[in-house]
């Protein structure tokens, strides 16, 4: 128009018309789910490497490293599952429900430990089906049919411990057959350079980078994020939004399952009380790792980094000689501040 | 010719409904809310199946068992509540559920280059194929919708309303698109309750009601509208508007008085005043700060300057609650999102604003409380008149009374309704209509928001038009024509 108007304020259009197509690369970069966690990784490494002189060895790094990829290992399955949508109480009390069951199966019936570790496997992808099959037929919220199932795994490993052994571990099962090549597998430790390294640190990384490309280049992961982000929208085009999920809760009971057999054959025995609580250690390492509860939203490496951050504070309120009473305290003020980092860096960088 | 012809006697939703579609046709599906439009095309679409009846694809029977086998056969549905998933890119809501995969793996790059041709074809090529669609507007989201249903290689296109979430220039781009695709031999199934649209793109109408086809193979063009809306509503509605008489003098006090309010970057200096009894429209494009307007006075939004003064007593800027309780209402544009709890009963969702005074001790009088709700909404005439149902599974046009016997039952003075007949059908509005004359009747004063100049028109004593923030006018409804209001509401959009 070539009116002249007394100085209109510019106009602000409500709604943006277009998409600018090229992106710049900070804005690529702070747009990532994982970017958050990144930075609250970092300002904690600095942190206990600034006050623990013990922290700075490579031995501590392995250990670091180690306690992380406990934790990692099962929150990949978690993560996935979490931004398809759904969570999952049970993982934490699955983990060792997998591994009594390996171990009192193969010890009972006096059998190869493989045959245990297979049988354990089973178990665990049954608990995810069960989960999932539960969860798609009654549409009742995860939270609600997960808490039945985790609090249904606690009673029933106390109770068939106690059955089968009359103790509330497992026997140790160091001297059966195939426990040498299943502890090779599951817990041994490969020597880099001077420093020895638990194998479980390279199944986790193995499994992150699996999930990465499975989130970010295969049908699959698409229908993840998209089951997440609108269910029902999701099926109106045809994905087949309960078989998504029952197989990300399978995923779940194979990463416990994982996890249940390092637990056993590094130990050798399990205690038949262990795992409650860890659920929720999971869900939050993959929450500081920029999944959103509300699915739809995240990253297998985010996931990665937030299991990083607890291993690495868990240890390195060790290696500072602080009173490892505080872990909790430390994980919950993490949980908090890197949440509330994640929101802030997302609305930046849809504001940019 | 490929043709569909369905029958399904059955179920009550849809009680034995035909509809024919031929190839290259524009074919408008006209009905009530609550016709069984929508059930018609979820099954159109293979998220219902009919309990009875045929479907008759290309010349043979088939079965649609699910979406996917509709998509399939070439029947791609674009429905009226975006089916898009937010937080996936453009390119990935396209191929969603049919990727462009080799051996289970993805080819994004595949993807994308094809979502730019087709967003190209759909002449928005500046929508990149890598954006977030929920980061997208709804003209976009809609774009990616149709892109969608072109990934599919549809034959049959079933759009639910598509204009409803629009501004005019991107109608026009819309009609266009479905011109070229009616072109080259894709039918469209259009829904809409505008009848100039129906006019402009429709080859043929066919128009049900309570399940059933009441009138088949009528001429878009030619049809006479009133013809249509009594063959959906099934008796004579009469005009909708009230007859001339703009008697400026019966109005009562002073209610509202809105002075120099602003808000850096949505409005400037809106100032006017509402009597008792008077109904003040705001005319203008979406986005030019109508709504923000209401939920200022409203108190949803904070003013940077001005003041709202009900009843002679000024109001807290930037409070609610401070509004309600001075007997302001609003009734929200977004009914679903903003005003109702769809999982309650009507008769809660009636009482929820006045809820203080059905309490005694901290315990709520449900007797009471459902007393005077049914009594509102008998007054209101809802429709099914059971204040027990969710407010969910009403028709778009009986939400809208729910909300406005929120406010009726809490005695309001100033009513504020945005939007209040979008997503409602011919034969609810005249009802809607006649109900906020009703109410200006009985002393409340009244602040209308429409995208639809005749209606501001035709139901407000005084216009204000607005654009990009700006009062243009501030005129009584008699002096101004529809021609006046789109010239000066358009001017600032063509720029």
């Amino acid at each position: 128009m070539t009116q002249v108007h007394p100085a209109p304020a510019p106009p602000t259009p409500r709604r943006e018309h277009t998409q600018v197509s090229r992106k710049s690369w900070s804005k690529r970069f702070f747009g990532r789910p994982e970017v958050g966690s990144l930075m609250g990784a970092v300002a904690i490494f600095v942190m206990f490497y600034a006050i623990a002189d013990p922290f700075r060895t490579p031995g501590a790094q392995s250990t670091v490293l180690y306690a992380s990829s406990t934790i990692g290992i099962v929150t990949v399955g978690v993560c996935l599952l979490m931004i398809g949508g759904e969570f999952d109480l049970s993982a934490g009390v699955g983990v060792t429900t997998s591994a009594l069951a390996a171990s009192m199966f193969a010890f009972q019936l006096s059998l190869n430990v493989w045959v245990g570790v297979v049988f354990a496997l089973l178990v665990s992808l049954g608990i995810g089906l069960f989960n999932g099959f539960v969860l798609t037929r009654t549409k009742l919220p995860s939270f609600l049919v997960t808490l039945a199932t985790f609090l249904m795994l606690q009673g029933l490993n106390l109770a068939m411990t106690k059955l089968v052994t009359g103790n509330v571990a497992t026997n140790s099962i160091s001297d059966m057959d195939g426990f040498d090549s299943a502890k090779a597998i599951f817990a041994s430790s490969v020597q880099i350079g001077s420093v020895s390294v638990k194998i479980t640190v390279f199944w986790w990384l193995l499994f992150v980078a699996v999930a990465t490309w499975v989130l970010l280049r295969t049908k699959v992961g698409n229908w993840i994020f998209a089951v997440g982000g609108k269910a029902d929208s999701a099926r109106a085009v045809g994905v087949p939004v309960n078989r998504t999920k029952i197989g990300l809760f399978m995923t779940v009971g194979f990463t416990a399952w994982f996890a249940g057999m390092h637990k056993l054959f590094a130990f050798n025995t399990v205690q038949s009380g262990e795992g409650v609580g860890q659920e929720l250690i999971f869900i939050a390492a993959a929450v500081v790792g920029g999944c959103l509860l509300t699915g739809g939203y995240g990253s297998a490496i985010g996931a990665a980094i937030g299991a990083f951050i607890f291993g690495m504070t868990g240890q390195g309120i060790v290696f500072a000689n602080w009173n490892p009473d505080w872990y909790m305290f430390f994980v919950g003020i993490t949980l908090l501040v890197a949440t509330l980092l994640n929101l802030w860096v997302r609305n930046r960088a849809a504001r940019r | 010719m490929r043709g569909i012809v369905k029958l399904f006697p059955g179920v009550r939703a849809l009680d034995g409904v035909d509809l024919e579609v031929r190839a290259g046709e524009v074919h408008c599906l006209l009905g009530q809310n609550g016709a069984g439009k929508s059930t018609l095309i979820k099954t159109l679409a293979g998220a219902h199946q009919p309990d009875a009846g045929e479907i008759i694809w290309q010349g043979e029977r088939v079965s649609l068992s699910s979406p996917v086998a509709a998509l399939k056969r070439g029947i791609a549905t674009m429905y009226q509540e975006l089916d898009l998933i937010p937080t996936l890119s453009v390119a990935e809501n396209i191929f969603l559920g049919h990727e462009r995969a080799r051996y289970g793996f993805t080819r994004p790059a595949a993807a994308r280059a094809e979502a730019s041709a087709l967003l190209e074809r759909l002449g928005h090529a500046e929508i990149s194929p890598d954006t977030e669609v929920g980061k997208l507007s709804a003209a976009g989201q809609q774009l990616v919708s149709m892109a969608r249903a072109l990934a599919h290689d549809a034959q049959l296109i079933v759009a639910d309303e598509p204009t409803a979430a629009l501004a005019s220039d991107e109608v026009d781009n819309l009609f266009r698109i479905i011109e070229e695709l009616t072109a080259e031999g894709v039918a469209v199934v259009y829904i809409s309750h505008r009848m100039e649209e129906i006019r402009r793109i429709g080859h043929r109408v066919t128009v049900i009601k309570d399940g059933r086809t009441v009138a088949a193979n009528l001429d878009a063009r030619e049809t006479p509208g009133n013809e249509l809306v009594d063959l959906m509503a099934g008796r004579k509605v009469q005009a909708a508007f009230r007859e001339g008489g703009e008697g400026s003098a019966e109005f009562g006090d002073e209610m509202l008085v809105v002075e120099g309010l602003t808000r850096a970057g949505e409005f400037r200096d809106v100032s006017f005043t509402v009597r008792a009894g008077e109904i003040v429209g705001l005319a203008g494009l979406v986005g030019a700060g109508r709504s923000e307007v209401l939920e200022t006075i409203f108190g949803a939004r904070r003013p940077d300057a001005g003041t709202v003064v009900v009843g002679g007593k000024k109001l807290r800027p930037g409070s609610v609650s401070s509004a309600v309780r001075a007997g302001v209402g609003l009734a929200p544009e977004e009914r679903k999102s903003q005003a109702l709890l769809l999982d309650m009963s009507v008769a809660h969702n009636a009482t929820l604003a006045s809820l203080p005074g059905y309490s005694t001790l901290g315990f709520s009088q449900r007797a009471r409380e459902l007393r005077d709700a049914t009594a509102t909404l008998e007054r209101l005439d809802l429709r099914p008149a059971d204040p027990r149902r969710p407010a969910g599974t009403l028709s778009g046009g009986n939400q809208q009374k729910v909300v406005l016997a929120r406010w009726l039952v809490r005695g309001c003075r100033v009513l504020l309704l945005d939007e209040p007949t979008r997503g409602v059908d011919v034969g609810a509005r005249a009802e809607l209509y006649r109900l906020i004359h009703e109410l200006a009747a009985s002393g409340v004063a009244i602040v209308l928001v429409s995208s639809e100049i005749p209606e501001v028109l035709g139901l407000a004593d005084r216009v204000l038009v607005l654009r990009e923030g700006d009062v243009l006018a501030n005129r009584p409804a008699g002096e101004l024509s529809e021609a006046d209001v789109l010239d000066m509401v358009m001017e600032g959009s063509a720029a």
